[in-house]
């Protein structure tokens, strides 16, 4: 069904990055830049102020390969958010799937995602950084997260159409789950008693495994990632119900 | 529905929830108040009608009646509460121009853009490209963006775009006040082109002359409910002596 609109998505993907960055004078390079000198102040003020240490890898490492990941879903949601509301004028014109408005923002953010992991390809290089076959559990790990994504992102889009409310609560949501997720410090630093928080949140599962694949050289914990799995899953359907159920009213809303 | 019939409107009402309350600080109150979170009118009472492959349609009526509604329903952006909506054929809305214009992309990243929302295909646009631009007068500045450009240049452009997707619906709210004279001349002999190609029409507008010149026929909407639909002098006629 969405393969008959691939070139409207493609379309507005482009959209979506040529336009952001047309007025800058670095352009695209803000895309690399930006999570970069946000992993340089981190990576200071954890290693050198609150010392973050016995890694077995450089904190620079170990915060860039959870924080990328993270920031792509931060990204994703937030625009995902407004990309109905900011798409209000074609909402009342023409119909097309509204879930192309979604999952075009979400498609952008994965380019932007891509072209910031060229400094963490670089780290690897500069600290010799040891890579096992395991490190291809990143694509099935990756995709659950874009799942996750996909599904929150429908009901969050869908709602904020309704309710403005939404995204800033939701920047509030967003800045706690961070906390609870173990991107700039290890799970094992998080008190025991509230360790269960890891197990129900698929972020942290997520970013448990990658480091654990990419640092590690293991295998992820498979037993997590089903439970992530699943979670993403139960997500897209409620997401992709309710955005469905709501989508004939969007244009009366918006 | 017989083959000759481009849009079939079955009995259609539309129920509009007016929400009264668009922020959390306004809605929780009124959860806890009793008082109604929304309240709902009918935008449209029992609309009936059949437009055939070729007709032109005016729709007239005071702000308000429903006529801008009617369109959304048969654009499919709005689902109708009760009756049912058929269209046989790409639809190409000419209701504000240019909504899925960037003002950051260039004029011709635009074409392509708006060309493949409005149900295109890539390779269609790159066909028609060169039919577009010239039909908009743009040559000069389709590689600015189009932020640079005047309105009249802008909608220019849109509206290029939109009658060179070949629809066979077209819906038309109020804009062939586009651009100067030559340029509306140009738009009416096209439309005049769009109706012996059996493109079904709806016209809305709240010039009468461009009514009478341009329609078959005319649904007059007043109250949200079908006041007359039929021969444009009749209906025409009876609008002009009640308001």
């Amino acid at each position: 069904m969405i393969y008959k609109y691939k070139e409207l998505l493609s379309e507005l993907t482009k959209r979506e990055i040529k336009a952001r960055y047309k007025q800058s004078v670095l352009g695209y390079a803000w895309v690399i830049l930006n999570p970069f000198f946000q992993m340089l102040v981190m990576a200071f003020v954890f290693s050198k102020i609150l010392r973050i240490t016995d890694l077995g890898v450089p904190y620079a490492l170990f915060l860039y390969v959870g924080l990328l990941p993270w920031n792509l879903f931060a990204a994703s949601i937030t625009s995902s958010m407004n990309s109905l509301v900011g798409n209000g004028s074609l909402l009342t014109k023409i119909y097309f799937p509204r879930e192309i408005f979604v999952i075009s923002t979400i498609l952008a953010k994965i380019v932007d995602f891509l072209l910031a992991s060229i400094v963490l390809v670089i780290f690897f290089i500069f600290f010799h950084q040891q890579v096992t076959l395991n490190i291809f559990w990143i694509l099935p790990i990756f995709l659950i997260q874009q799942l996750f994504t996909f599904g929150l992102s429908l009901v969050l889009s869908a709602f904020n159409l309704f309710y403005r409310d939404i995204q800033y609560l939701f920047g509030l949501i967003l800045l706690t789950w961070m906390y609870i997720t173990p991107v700039i410090y290890p799970t094992e630093m998080f008190p025991e008693q509230y360790r269960w928080i890891f197990k129900l949140n698929p972020m942290a599962i997520f970013i448990n495994a990658y480091r654990q694949v990419m640092l590690g050289g293991g295998l992820p914990n498979f037993t997590s990632l089903g439970i992530a799995l699943g979670l993403s899953l139960v997500m897209v359907v409620i997401g992709y119900k309710i955005f469905k159920n709501l989508e004939g009213m969007f244009a009366d809303v918006v | 529905m017989s083959s000759d019939v481009a849009i079939s409107i079955q009995h259609v009402s539309k129920l509009f929830r007016k929400q009264n309350q668009r922020t959390f600080k306004e809605l929780i109150p009124a959860l806890f108040g009793g008082k109604k979170v929304a309240e709902s009118f009918w935008a449209l009472k029992d609309i009936d009608l059949e437009i055939k492959k070729g007709e032109t349609i005016g729709i007239i009526g005071v702000n308000g009646s429903g006529k801008s509604t009617l369109l959304k329903l048969i654009a499919g952006v709005s689902q109708p509460t009760k009756g049912k909506i058929t269209t046989v054929g790409r639809m190409a809305p000419l209701i504000e121009l240019g909504a899925g214009f960037h003002p950051e992309l260039t004029g011709r990243e635009n074409v392509y853009l708006n060309g493949i929302i409005l149900g295109m295909t890539r390779a269609e646009v790159d066909a028609k490209f060169k039919e577009i631009v010239d039909f908009a007068e743009i040559w000069d500045f389709i590689d600015q963006p189009v932020k640079h450009y005047s309105s009249g240049m802008y909608l220019r452009l849109a509206f290029a775009v939109a009658i060179h997707t070949e629809p066979e619906i077209l819906l038309i709210d109020e804009i062939l006040a586009v651009g100067d004279t030559a340029f509306q001349a140009k738009c009416f002999k096209k439309m005049d082109e769009f109706k012996k190609n059996k493109v079904a029409i709806m016209y809305v507008s709240h010039n009468m002359d461009s009514v009478r010149t341009f329609c078959d026929k005319v649904l007059y909407i007043d109250d949200n409910k079908m006041a007359e639909f039929g021969k444009k002098d009749l209906v025409l006629d009876q609008y002009l002596s009640k308001i």
